[in-house]
């Protein structure tokens, strides 16, 4: 078991330490640890999409109880403890959006007042944006300084370099390198359709 | 065909680098690089967008304390639960001036984190769902009040578990409530369906109403609803449902305010709503 586990290559999608087996395994412990890394994700998934607050904790708490049940489907092999709870609340939130259309074409039978069930951004861009944040958050040091400052401050490498002091060539290289694992982890883990070379395993 | 380097596609998608002549006519015809090169493009645009949710607030405590007892509840045999059951909501009415103070909440984290978590299987989904939904104010308010409620409360609980023996009521289908368009959202509650084809639904913080409120079920395809009955006062209500009524069909559960006008249909005025799943 340690044998395999020190042979095997640095794991891509990233793995979860011991977590996600101690979570297959049925250890309670490691319920409230995928809760206290991954709760606030799922929250926010179920809070962005849902516009009813009592829906999304709803959500939050139907994906994780889930999620606990359904361990044994949960495959490492094909993607990462946080993007399979994220797949799990999407669905959910999906669900209740829909219940919730449901229901006001019920109301409008009763009294022409709907509700939006919705309150922002498709759930699909969110779980990207938690996935790529999961991802940028697990890079080495360097390299998420680097992609910070140009994401955020829109700086150019150029720049980059001449306010961290690190050479330009080494910035460039943290900045390819780091795109390189936040695109894998998104092909991975990612719920969006988008420009996806086929064949790559995260195709779906 | 020879590709454009990975560097190349990556530097030319965050801008950092204009396509000369010859990646430009590559880029032109070849497929793959420009699909990349879009990948890139928008995996940049995602990583810029991370700022939103680098510091996300934590879910309310009350939802793991939820997720804990879903699990208890599913984890359980029924007989043990059942018993579990009698011993504590007599447990609860008897010390119930302490339950509801403030300790509460650290007392059931604790518990979460491995030991014995007091929240029974079947009651138990009714009294948790009803603890974490209770309002901040009405947890540290009157806890004789308290203590009355869940004394009347756990009596009632053990006279229903002790007459439905042996076989208590599976809950066959049940979802949450939520506060319907002008109703203030912190009115809410659960509805669950038993296999004896009794209805229980527990609801806080309605409105007050110059009337009643009364309990529909409607068919969201259709439109067609009954009155399944009346809530009184109290947060708790358990009403037989028709012999045969399908609750498939008539999914969405709605408390409506009535008023004392002889109308038998419904007011049109719908508090709060929720759709059965089971």
């Amino acid at each position: 078991m340690t044998a395999v586990r020190q042979a095997a290559d640095p794991p891509d999608p990233p793995q979860d330490d011991d977590l996600v087996e101690r979570f297959r395994a049925g250890d309670e412990s490691a319920l409230r640890e995928a809760y206290d890394r991954y709760g606030r994700a799922v929250f926010h998934l179920a809070t962005s999409v849902l516009a009813n607050r009592s829906d999304a904790e709803d959500v939050t708490q139907a994906t994780f109880v889930a999620a606990w049940l359904g361990r044994d489907t949960f495959d490492p092999a094909r993607g990462s403890l946080l993007g399979w709870l994220l797949g799990i609340g999407r669905r959910k939130v999906v669900d209740r959006v829909r219940a919730c259309a449901r229901e006001n074409r019920v109301v409008e039978s009763v009294r022409q007042l709907p509700e939006p069930a919705t309150a922002g951004p498709d759930p699909d861009t969110v779980v990207d944006r938690l996935v790529v944040a999961d991802e940028l958050a697990r890079l080495p040091q360097e390299q998420r300084r680097m992609l910070e400052l140009a994401f955020y401050e829109d700086l150019t490498h150029q720049q980059i370099a001449a306010a961290t002091g690190v050479p330009l060539g080494t910035v460039k290289s943290h900045i390819r390198r780091g795109m390189a694992s936040l695109k894998r982890r998104w092909e991975v883990d990612g719920a969006a359709p988008g420009p996806r070379p086929a064949g790559l395993p995260g195709a779906r | 065909m020879q590709h454009l380097d990975h560097d190349r596609l990556v530097f030319l998608a965050l801008g950092e680098s204009v396509a000369d002549t010859g990646e430009a006519d590559h880029l032109d015809t070849c497929a793959h690089c420009r699909d990349e090169v879009e990948t890139f493009r928008h995996v940049a645009g995602l990583g810029a967008a991370t700022r939103t949710v680098r510091d996300l607030p934590d879910p309310p405590e009350h939802i793991w304390q939820g997720i804990v007892a879903e699990i208890r509840a599913v984890a359980e045999p029924p007989a043990q639960a059942e018993t579990r059951t009698k011993a504590e909501t007599r447990t609860k009415a008897g010390a119930g001036a302490e339950t509801r103070t403030g300790k509460q909440t650290e007392t059931r984290v604790e518990a979460g984190a491995g030991a014995r978590v007091g929240v029974p299987a079947r009651p138990g989904r009714v009294a948790v769902g009803g603890r974490r939904r209770w309002p901040r104010w009405a947890v540290t308010t009157g806890t004789a009040a308290a203590a009355a409620v869940l004394g009347v409360l756990g009596t009632l609980a053990v006279v229903e578990t002790e007459r439905s023996t042996p076989a208590p009521g599976r809950v066959v289908a049940s979802g949450p409530l939520a506060a319907y368009g002008a109703t203030p959202s912190q009115a809410r509650g659960e509805a669950r369906v038993f296999d004896d084809g009794r209805l229980h639904l527990h609801v806080t913080d309605l409105p007050a109403v110059p009337g009643y409120y009364e309990v529909w079920l409607i068919n969201p395809n259709t439109g067609a609803m009954f009155s399944v009955g009346v809530l009184g006062d109290g947060p708790d209500v358990l009403l037989p449902l028709p012999p045969r009524a399908d609750v498939r069909a008539y999914s969405v559960v709605d408390i409506s305010a009535e008023q004392f006008d002889n109308e038998p249909a419904h007011s049109g005025d719908s508090l709060v709503r929720g759709t059965l799943t089971g």
